[in-house]
């Protein structure tokens, strides 16, 4: 799995791609742990654009709740964006839109989390 | 083994020589046609010696034995003893394994002094061979001519020999003492392999067995000279002054050759020849006292440099190592022989390949065993792992016997793990006599892992269930409290829990993150139950469940099931999906539990095909009979 990552203004934004399953997360928690490190070093929030996940599995699932808890312990935040249908049906099933704050856009996202990402974002 | 490579050094380096102290008068197969058959009349014999003695040489050595009179010419035996009288001519002797009755005495022999307290372990011969005595009493010395089978490679020469008691030089040795005018030889043993052989001014170092190694050089017809030349007086006299001359046959059908580790034939009498030309440059092969102990500790070293190094470096260095190993013997054996030793690096080279075949057949045999006990841990896992599937899929309910006297409802479900052991379970049971339990869990995760956690949360939740009456959402709180205490590797688990009242079919549920449920009224189509719900158990701490409720009509049936059934993947990647489960699902509308369940196991298969199954895979179908059928 691929895991780019690019920022607006202070704020990461992690997007892997393809699937999240049993076969790869311990990969994947190996690859996201030094952007999440960054992010709560520097006390930013941390995106993840879902937009290029085709699927997650419950395995996958517990991947970013680990994310989420180690970034909730240290007052970091996490959030999601842009979820394809699929993977929001799961998300929606499980019920993890409850664990964490989804948002359909990239925009909303950054909004809710900085208003210089935002404009850092529409600048392009 | 050791004389081939001795002979291999001499091939390598053959000897060259620097001076020619020795020339042959040959009597060749050119002699043979112009003065006629061989024996030769010994008066022709004694013209030969007489023209050789003319040009004054140094002494005249003569490889010919005249055992027997000579009946063709009347006085050519005294006509010959007349010639050899005072010419400085060594006659030859032919040591042999008897007594001979025309020799039953031991040759005259100039002393031999010897300075050593031991008794040399000489070549004994029993009796000799020698010219008849006319001849033999003029002859200035009498030396050994005798060599070994001409079938044998000849290596070694003595250069003295015992006939009877009685220390006897070879040809050549004889010949220096004639020349110089010696009276005696002197052996000058310093024990072992130490031994010298003094004559005149020469100092020869021999074995102690009496013998030299040869060094052979090449044949080189540059030491011959043809009788028939001499005889003819075409012979120049310088060719002889001063000069050691032997004199000896090479005429094809005499068959004095000798095989020399050069691999030539060269005629007997250039053996003495080469001997001379070794004595007078002073190149000598010897084979020291030391040597065996110094080949033994050769083979102790590279023993121990192999032991030492093999097991612990890579195959491809072993390897080399062994390269250098025996590159290092070849050139050691190589550099004493050019410094005229005689050291054996078979041996050490033999030991260096069998020590290391023996470590590289102990690192396999090493290998072999990490891979035996390899196997056999694979099949103890295997073996536990079998195990622990009896247990788990003991752990499982079977409906249809549990159930079997129920008339209000009918129930059956199904558990497929992907792997040896999973993570999914169901349960299902009474608990109280109008009230059916009934829950399908999936612990994220698949494997032994998921399995020890899907065992832990399956009890604590049948516990909880027989503990309190409390409605699935209560229920399901308390599981979240309890099953996430110890949770160290942050598993979580999604479950739908039911509770049936069989009397009424009043269903309350809670569902916990998991798939929703699937209700089907006779003659009507599947739906979802939809149900607000919560994460899955262990997600978020002390979330608040909610129960969900539904009265199920007689005859309709609730399906729940695990996601390994709508995310079944086929060879092309594809989910199996909610889409295809309500197609299936369908037709079944007033089917019996246990039809559903088969239903719905089969399509999944047929999707599937051959791709190995990715999820535990669980299926539970409960179907109310109605009031009346519950007879209560």
């Amino acid at each position: 799995m691929a895991l780019s990552h690019r920022n607006y203004a202070k704020v990461r934004v992690v997007a892997p791609v393809g699937r999240l399953d049993h076969d790869n997360c311990e990969a994947f928690r190996n690859d996201l742990a030094p952007h999440l490190d960054a992010c709560l070093r520097e006390g930013q929030a941390l995106i993840f654009d879902l937009s290029g996940l085709e699927y997650v599995s419950s395995a996958g699932l517990r991947c970013l709740m680990l994310a989420a808890r180690q970034a909730a312990s240290r007052s970091g935040r996490l959030v999601i964006a842009s979820l394809q249908p699929l993977v929001a049906e799961i998300f929606q099933i499980s019920r993890f839109n409850l664990v964490f704050d989804v948002f359909p856009t990239m925009r909303e996202a950054l909004a809710s989390v900085s208003s210089e990402a935002v404009e850092a974002f529409e600048r392009g | 083994m050791r004389e081939t490579l001795f002979d291999g050094y001499q091939r390598l380096m053959p000897r060259v020589r620097s001076s020619a102290p020795a020339v042959i008068v040959d009597i060749d197969e050119r002699s043979l046609d112009t003065l006629g058959q061989w024996p030769w009349p010994r008066s022709v014999t004694a013209d030969l010696v007489r023209a050789i003695a003319r040009a004054g040489p140094a002494a005249i050595g003569v490889d010919v034995l005249f055992v027997e009179p000579d009946r063709s010419v009347a006085g050519a035996d005294a006509a010959l003893a007349q010639a050899v009288q005072g010419a400085k001519v060594v006659l030859g002797i032919a040591g042999i394994d008897y007594r001979d009755r025309r020799f039953p005495h031991p040759p005259h022999a100039a002393p031999v002094l010897s300075s050593g307290r031991r008794e040399l372990p000489l070549q004994q011969f029993d009796g000799q061979l020698q010219s008849r005595p006319e001849i033999d009493r003029a002859a200035a010395g009498r030396g050994l001519i005798s060599a070994d089978s001409p079938d044998r490679i000849l290596r070694r020469i003595p250069l003295v020999a015992r006939i009877g008691k009685v220390i006897v030089p070879a040809l050549a040795v004889e010949m220096i003492r004639i020349a110089t005018g010696a009276q005696e030889l002197r052996i000058d043993d310093q024990g072992g392999e130490h031994v010298d052989l003094n004559v005149g001014p020469a100092s020869i170092p021999i074995q102690s067995d009496g013998t030299l190694n040869v060094y052979f050089g090449r044949h080189d017809a540059q030491r011959f000279v043809s009788a028939e030349d001499v005889l003819s007086g075409k012979a120049a006299a310088e060719f002889f002054r001063d000069k050691f001359v032997l004199v000896g046959v090479s005429g094809l059908g005499l068959l004095d050759f000798q095989a020399t580790p050069l691999g030539e034939r060269i005629p007997g009498v250039e053996v003495h020849a080469q001997i001379l030309e070794q004595i007078f440059d002073g190149t000598y092969l010897r084979r020291p006292t030391g040597a065996a102990w110094t080949e033994a500790a050769l083979l102790a070293g590279v023993g121990v440099l192999l032991v030492l190094f093999v097991p612990t470096v890579r195959p491809w260095i072993s390897f080399a190592l062994l390269a250098a190993a025996l590159l290092a013997l070849a050139a050691a054996g190589i550099l004493a022989f050019m410094t005229g030793l005689l050291l054996n690096v078979t041996a050490p080279a033999l030991a260096a390949l069998a020590v290391f075949a023996a470590l590289l057949g102990a690192t396999f045999a090493e290998a072999d065993r990490q891979r035996r006990l390899l196997r056999e841990a694979q099949a103890r896992v295997a073996g536990e792992l079998e195990a622990a599937r009896r247990i788990q899929m003991g752990l499982l309910p079977a409906p249809r016997t549990i159930f079997a006297g129920q008339t209000g409802f009918a129930l059956d479900a199904l558990l497929e793990p992907a792997r040896m052991v999973g993570g999914d379970f169901y349960d299902c049971f009474m608990v109280d006599e109008n009230r059916l339990f009934l829950v399908v869990g999936d612990v994220s995760g698949k494997g032994l892992p998921a399995s020890l956690f899907m065992a832990l949360s399956k009890s604590l939740l049948k516990s909880i269930a027989l503990r309190g009456p409390g409605d699935p959402g209560s229920l399901l709180m308390r599981a979240n409290a309890e099953i996430c205490r110890d949770n160290a590797e942050s598993f979580f688990v999604t479950a739908f829990a039911g509770l049936l009242d069989v009397r009424s079919g009043a269903l309350a549920f809670c569902n916990a993150g998991h798939e929703p449920a699937i209700a089907c009224r006779p003659g009507g189509v599947p739906e979802r139950v939809e149900h607000s719900g919560g994460p899955p158990l262990c997600v978020l701490e002390g979330f608040e469940y909610p129960s969900g409720h539904r009265v199920l009509e007689a005859g309709e049936w609730l399906c729940v099931l695990s996601d390994g059934v709508t995310e079944a993947m086929n060879a092309a990647g594809e989910f199996y999906g909610a889409a295809r489960l309500r197609e299936v699902l369908k037709p079944l509308s007033s089917a019996a539990p246990d039809a559903v369940v088969a239903a719905v196991r089969a399509d999944v298969r047929e999707f599937t095909g051959t791709t190995e199954q990715s999820d535990d895979l669980t299926l539970l179908c409960v179907r109310w009979n109605g009031a009346a059928a519950s007879g209560r």
